[in-house]
């Protein structure tokens, strides 16, 4: 810690804004993710003019600079890696304009993500990336690693939902690209940012595209006795071309572990269940569920179930959406990955997990976006039983390198971060990896933007590199 | 203002360099061959045609050493778009990589070569049922790398959103010569940078695309077009407004202005079915058979609220379908017709909010009346323009006083906060003014994403945005 860069924080923000003593560091080396690291400052911006001198201040003293939302990312994304100042966007979270008529909605980075669906919804309209802990994760956060969510089967990630931003660049210049207009004449750097993991520029506006509300929404669950029929059920819809809102899978262990922490209904002598939304036109939606439903009784369901009103249609969603929490009642500890496959090979990637799982003496609970093929498998051991942990993340890294080599991704939703750069190799040659290097020098040549990110560190290739102490409890 | 053409003596020697590496057949360097390739007036030294990404990055590793600037093309029907280029040694001729390199059906997943032509991709893939909403100008001809790198316009956009929200990953070889991809070939993925969204658009300036990876869609099994007509840009907009704002979910929703329908119909037999004299507003909807009956209900409802003047709906049988399929062809090749129709035309691609598009469309009119030029609006209800000046019934206009024109169209875009370039115009007013209009404040950054993917500058100079 370099006592002139607290005192210049401090004039800058005034004592109120900065934080830099042990103990209320603490609370920041956390995210959503297995790692820690503890920054070395926390500062707290108003205008984007504080963050433009915070940027200054950074680059005077060769400090590094890391964005946080609400810290619920879960590859490590908000940790300061290499200490510096951690930027805390919980002041700047004013949602500055809402234009109905055209969709869209100008907000700062702090904004979370479900405040901004509240502040829409009475014209109609909702922002339509929906993870699993919008309640507190910010849209900051979700530019960022471009968060995604069940529903992003249809519409599409983050990305899809962005059409401009106001970018500090780490120098302090404060540039805008993109802009309200569906297109922008030039490059598509608005494209380029969103997803880049704080690595090129601090955003401190986003411009939000919103999506009309449904006129009408359908919740399906269809319960399978067979776990295997559940995914041979979504390859089917997939290749029938019927593509849903939304469509996610729990097993019979994590849906079991679900029901007994939420109650949503979930049958507990079931081996899968489907949750499946379908939203649109009145006569589209029940076109679809009749088709949904065939599909599924063709594959052997033993009940399709359609919530009766939304109240039931929430208690399923609740199901899904605090999976996670369920589950860290379980175990101490758990490894979540977020690896994407081609849907058609979803059968046969869930039964070679079980059979990694088995080798290494874990059973692996498996709850996913499964229409997208994004995979969630959960991995539960004890992190205070070395022997268990160097297990669990062999298993990890096994299922990853089957993902991969089925032509999948590495992650569909939660960014590389630091969870996940040493795979990078697995997905990109040398020279992607350069080409990618080089444009984050173009936008951030000192390397003092969130360091040790995205890229390999070289510790080791292809390795998952061994997590600190504590076990995260993300939700996704 | 000429820009340099490469010398007699030097354009002999660079094509005798690249006929030895990569065979005489596939270098054109003879000047009578060469016409095909020209950009904005200016000839390159000689054409490669490349066989493989390994071919685009060996030529370019020789142009990057050699300082030769190289612009990409197959379908050559982008060649127009851009500023002029500050030079052009090579043409690069990617129409023979035009393979399918993976298509999945039953994934919903496709990976292409840049060359292959969009209609040759659409007839495979609409024997699987599915199809990519690209729909481009220039259909028969374009190809997928340079509908890509020129961000071609679609209609479906209003539905399916443009090419970066389905493109998934693709391969390329950037300005070093050294070849890299991003993104992937699955329907999700957000590893790495997106640097396959850069090059979206980006006219070939940072990279030749070697292979684009797709999600594809299925076509929907019925569909009905309806044209509704309208005394004015208002009511038809006001139409489009309440269309918007109902739960209804058609795929295309264009305005056109009587001098668009009068245009089209001069220049082709499949607009027949547009009104004359009137603005008209033409919709596609597309879905299961109910949700196009509950479509034909609806539109009809709203469009005698907006008070048309008639609402034809087609597609109701074969012959009237067959009747549809030809003016939403004939609209969607509307830059092509324009050409056709006025070869001096200036077309302004313009991207505007909804609620601009009233104000947009008055003052681009006036823009063209007050100086007594003909003029043709296409609006895109989803907040999109394209205007074109129709200059070839006044011989009075000459290249300054176009270049006023186009001036104001630029200052009547920003004051509404709309985006506007121009995609098409004769040389002498690409002279003249910047098509990319004025500059902004972000340029600064694409220039430098230019210089480190295009270290030396080779790809495409000078016809991009920013000077780049």
């Amino acid at each position: 810690m370099n006592k002139s860069v607290v005192r210049q924080l401090e004039d800058l923000l005034g004592c109120d804004s900065v934080l830099s003593s042990p103990d209320e560091l603490l609370l920041y080396e956390y995210d959503g993710s297995v790692d820690q690291a503890r920054p070395d400052y926390v500062v707290f911006p108003r205008t984007t003019a504080d963050v433009s001198s915070i940027a200054r201040i950074s680059e005077k003293f060769g400090v590094p600079i890391v964005g946080r939302g609400a810290g619920t990312g879960l590859s490590g994304g908000a940790l300061t890696l290499q200490g510096g100042i951690l930027v805390v966007f919980s002041r700047m979270n004013r949602i500055l304009k809402i234009d109905a008529e055209n969709r869209r909605a100008i907000v700062q980075p702090g904004v979370v993500n479900l405040d901004v669906t509240r502040a829409v919804e009475q014209y109609g309209l909702y922002f339509a990336p929906d993870p699993s802990s919008q309640k507190a994760c910010t849209i900051g956060g979700n530019v960022a690693e471009n968060a995604g969510g069940p529903h992003t089967l249809a519409y599409g990630v983050t990305t899809n939902h962005v059409t401009g931003l106001e970018l500090v660049l780490p120098n302090g210049d404060v540039v805008r690209v993109g802009g309200e207009t569906c297109e922008t004449p030039g490059y598509d750097l608005t494209g380029l940012l969103v997803g880049s993991e704080g690595t090129l520029a601090i955003v401190t506006e986003v411009t939000l595209k919103l999506s009309r509300k449904p006129e009408a929404v359908k919740t399906l669950l269809a319960v399978f006795d067979v776990i295997d029929d559940a995914p041979e059920t979504v390859a089917d819809l997939t290749s029938r071309a019927i593509t849903p809102a939304a469509c996610e899978m729990l097993d019979g262990w994590t849906l079991r572990a679900v029901e007994a922490f939420v109650h949503a209904g979930f049958p507990l002598d079931s081996g899968a269940v489907l949750l499946i939304e379908v939203e649109g036109l009145r006569e589209a939606v029940e076109d679809q569920a009749a088709q949904i439903e065939e599909v599924c009784k063709l594959h052997h369901a033993r009940e399709v179930r359609v919530a009766r009103d939304a109240a039931e249609r929430d208690l399923l969603w609740k199901g899904r959406k605090n999976a996670f929490g369920a589950v860290g009642r379980l175990s101490p500890s758990y490894y979540v990955q977020d690896a994407v496959i081609p849907r058609t090979k979803l059968p046969q990637t869930l039964k070679k997990i079980n059979e990694i799982g088995k080798r290494h003496g874990f059973e692996i609970g498996n709850i996913f976006h499964a229409g997208d093929g994004n995979l969630h498998p959960i991995i539960l051991f004890d992190q205070r039983d070395a022997e268990q942990f160097k297990r669990a993340v062999t298993a990890s890294g096994e299922i990853m390198r089957y993902c991969i080599e089925c032509g999948g991704a590495l992650t569909g939703e939660h960014g590389i971060g630091m969870e996940k750069n040493e795979l990078m190799p697995l997905m990109f040659s040398d020279a992607d990896l350069e080409l990618m290097r080089r444009v984050r020098e173009a936008f951030n040549p000192a390397g003092l933007l969130n360091p040790g990110k995205v890229f390999p560190l070289g510790k080791g290739c292809g390795e998952v590199r061994v997590p600190p102490k504590t076990a995260g409890v993300g939700a996704m | 203002m000429t820009a340099p053409q490469t010398s007699a003596v030097a354009a002999e020697a660079i094509a005798g360099q690249l006929a030895q590496r990569f065979g005489a057949a596939n270098v054109i360097s003879d000047p009578n061959g060469l016409p095909n390739y020209k950009v904005d007036g200016m000839r390159p030294a000689a054409a490669v045609t490349a066989s493989s990404a390994e071919d685009i990055a060996e030529l370019l590793r020789i142009a990057a050493k050699d300082r030769f600037a190289v612009i990409p093309c197959a379908g050559r029907t982008k060649l127009h778009v851009g500023a002029p280029p500050a030079r052009y040694d090579l043409a690069l001729d990617v129409s023979r990589m035009n393979k399918i390199l993976g298509y999945e059906p039953r994934d919903l997943t496709l990976r292409v070569e840049p060359g292959i032509r969009f209609a040759d991709l659409a007839a495979t893939l609409a024997r699987e049922r599915q199809f990519l909403p690209l729909n481009p100008p220039f259909l028969q001809r374009a190809t997928i790398g340079g509908i890509l790198a020129a961000d071609s316009v679609s209609p479906l956009r209003h539905a399916y959103g443009s090419a970066r929200d389905f493109v998934l990953g693709m391969e390329f070889v950037s300005g070093n010569g050294t070849a890299s991809k991003s993104g992937g070939r699955v329907v999700k993925n957000v590893s790495g940078y997106d640097l396959h969204k850069l090059l979206i658009g980006s006219l070939g300036t940072l990279a030749v695309i070697t292979a684009a990876n797709f999600k594809t869609f299925p076509m929907p099994p019925a569909q009905a077009v309806f044209v509704a007509a309208f005394a004015s840009s208002a009511q038809a907009l006001q139409f489009c407004r309440a269309l918007a704002n109902s739960p209804l979910q058609p795929n295309q929703v264009d305005a056109l202005s009587p001098e668009t329908a009068q245009l089209l119909k001069a220049e082709t037999q499949n607009a027949s079915a547009l009104p004359d004299g009137k603005w008209s507003v033409v919709i596609s909807a597309a879905g299961s058979e109910r949700v196009v009956e509950r479509h034909r209900r609806d539109i009809s409802a709203l469009a005698e609220q907006a008070k048309s003047a008639s609402c034809d709906a087609l597609g109701d049988t074969h012959e009237s379908m067959q009747t549809a399929a030809a003016l939403l062809g004939a609209i969607r090749e509307f830059p092509a017709l324009t050409l056709k129709f006025d070869p001096s035309a200036v077309i302004f691609r313009i991207a505007a909010l909804p609620s601009a598009m009233d104000r947009l469309a008055l003052e681009l009119s006036s823009a063209a009346a007050d100086n007594s030029i003909r003029f043709a609006l296409l609006l895109r209800s989803y907040g999109f323009a394209y205007f074109a000046l129709l200059p070839s019934n006044k011989s009075t206009s000459t290249p300054q006083a176009m270049a006023q024109i186009a001036s104001r169209v630029f200052q009547t875009c920003a004051e509404v906060g709309a985006k506007a370039s121009i995609e098409s115009a004769p040389l002498e007013l690409k002279r003249a003014v910047n098509v990319w209009g004025p500059a902004r404040p972000d340029f600064a950054l694409m220039r430098r994403v230019k210089t480190v993917v295009d270290p030396a500058g080779i790809l495409s100079p000078g016809r991009f945005a920013g000077g780049i």
